[in-house]
């Protein structure tokens, strides 16, 4: 089914073309959200929430853009909208709750290989200190540099996506980039690892 | 080139970024300088997280998922539509009244407890004389009787 078609047909209510909808774009999706969220179920949940803002709205959605470009709208959307909650709701858990939950995210990460240990804790430890340099940048340069890096998305569809010029997303990933090389430079410097 | 102008461009010479003529610069700084060659290794696994990362491995009953909450926002949804004055008004309502009913049957209870203290205080000064029986009609009067 093309994707005219597909949209086409969920206008009309239909449940097949909608599961064709969602077989084709899920990992897009689920792996937009990932790269601006960090964790797995969260970043599935946000997707579910995705597709059924899509399902709902498609008759709003006019074919002036392709439907990639408006699921990655959505989705950056829902999970910039899903970090603001979680910041929120951190704000009122105990400090504990909070190591609790890293050091259960650091178990997590490092539980997924198993093959060797060591490897895995690095890259564990490794993820953290990318995954708190990558939240740390401003929201527009977050959301470009994972578009581009997580998604390989060219500036000219992430200038699609962010409603920006190509220029203009050029340059918030160049910030983006030397405000990592800073927070990792840094790091190095203090021996996180 | 030193070492610092080599920590400001690191990222984009591993990204591939840099032009030729630069790149070699870096490349020839890294083969001599062992902290910069430890600091760029460094980035460069950091960095490689994101190839690690990159498509996560998506649950297989996501449809399934995704179907069940949809199903179950639509349920909510409807019992919503069902009982709107209910929930909007009659709800807040009466658990404003609740609320208010207790807070006078709160002030009602505590105010008896004030006044009968000091009433009663000065009913037993009052009532004492009356009751003694032995100050009227003493034990002997009464034997001798």
């Amino acid at each position: 089914m093309s994707e005219t078609e597909i949209i086409h047909k969920l206008k009309q209510g239909n449940e097949t073309a909608f599961k064709e909808l969602v077989e084709n774009y899920r990992n897009m999706v689920v792996n937009t959200c990932f790269g601006l969220i960090h964790n797995t179920e969260d970043a599935e949940d946000v997707a579910q929430d995705v597709f059924i803002e899509v399902f709902r709205s498609v008759e709003n959605f006019r074919a002036d853009s392709k439907l990639s470009t408006w699921l990655y709208r959505i989705a950056v959307n829902r999970s910039l909208n899903f970090i603001r909650d979680n910041k929120k709701r951190r704000w009122f858990q105990s400090f504990d709750d909070t190591i609790e939950a890293k050091k259960e995210e650091l178990n997590r990460l490092s539980s997924s290989d198993s093959e060797n240990p060591e490897t895995s804790l690095e890259n564990s430890q490794r993820a953290l200190i990318l995954h708190e340099a990558v939240d740390s940048l401003p929201e527009n340069q977050r959301v470009a540099f994972t578009l581009n890096k997580y998604e390989d998305l060219p500036y000219k569809e992430i200038s699609e996506v962010m409603n920006l010029s190509v220029s203009s997303v050029e340059s918030l990933i160049h910030r983006a980039k030397k405000n990592l090389q800073k927070k990792l430079h840094h790091c190095y410097k203090k021996k996180c690892i | 080139m030193k070492c610092k102008t080599l920590h400001n461009k690191l990222i984009f010479f591993l990204e591939g970024d840099l032009p030729e003529k630069e790149a070699n610069e870096m490349k020839a700084h890294l083969a001599e300088c062992e902290s910069c060659a430890a600091f760029a290794e460094d980035m460069q696994k950091t960095l490689g997280i994101i190839h690690i990362e990159k498509s996560p491995e998506v649950n297989p009953f996501f449809y399934t998922r995704l179907k069940v909450q949809m199903e179950n926002e639509e349920e909510k949804t409807r019992r919503s539509v069902g009982f709107p004055v209910w929930e909007k008004v009659l709800q807040p309502a009466f658990f404003s009244l609740l609320l208010l009913a207790g807070i006078y049957t709160g002030i009602k209870i505590g105010q008896p407890v004030t006044a009968e203290t000091s009433h009663s205080i000065f009913a037993e000064t009052e009532l004492v004389p009356f009751l003694n029986e032995m100050e009227t009609e003493p034990i002997e009067t009464f034997l001798m009787e």
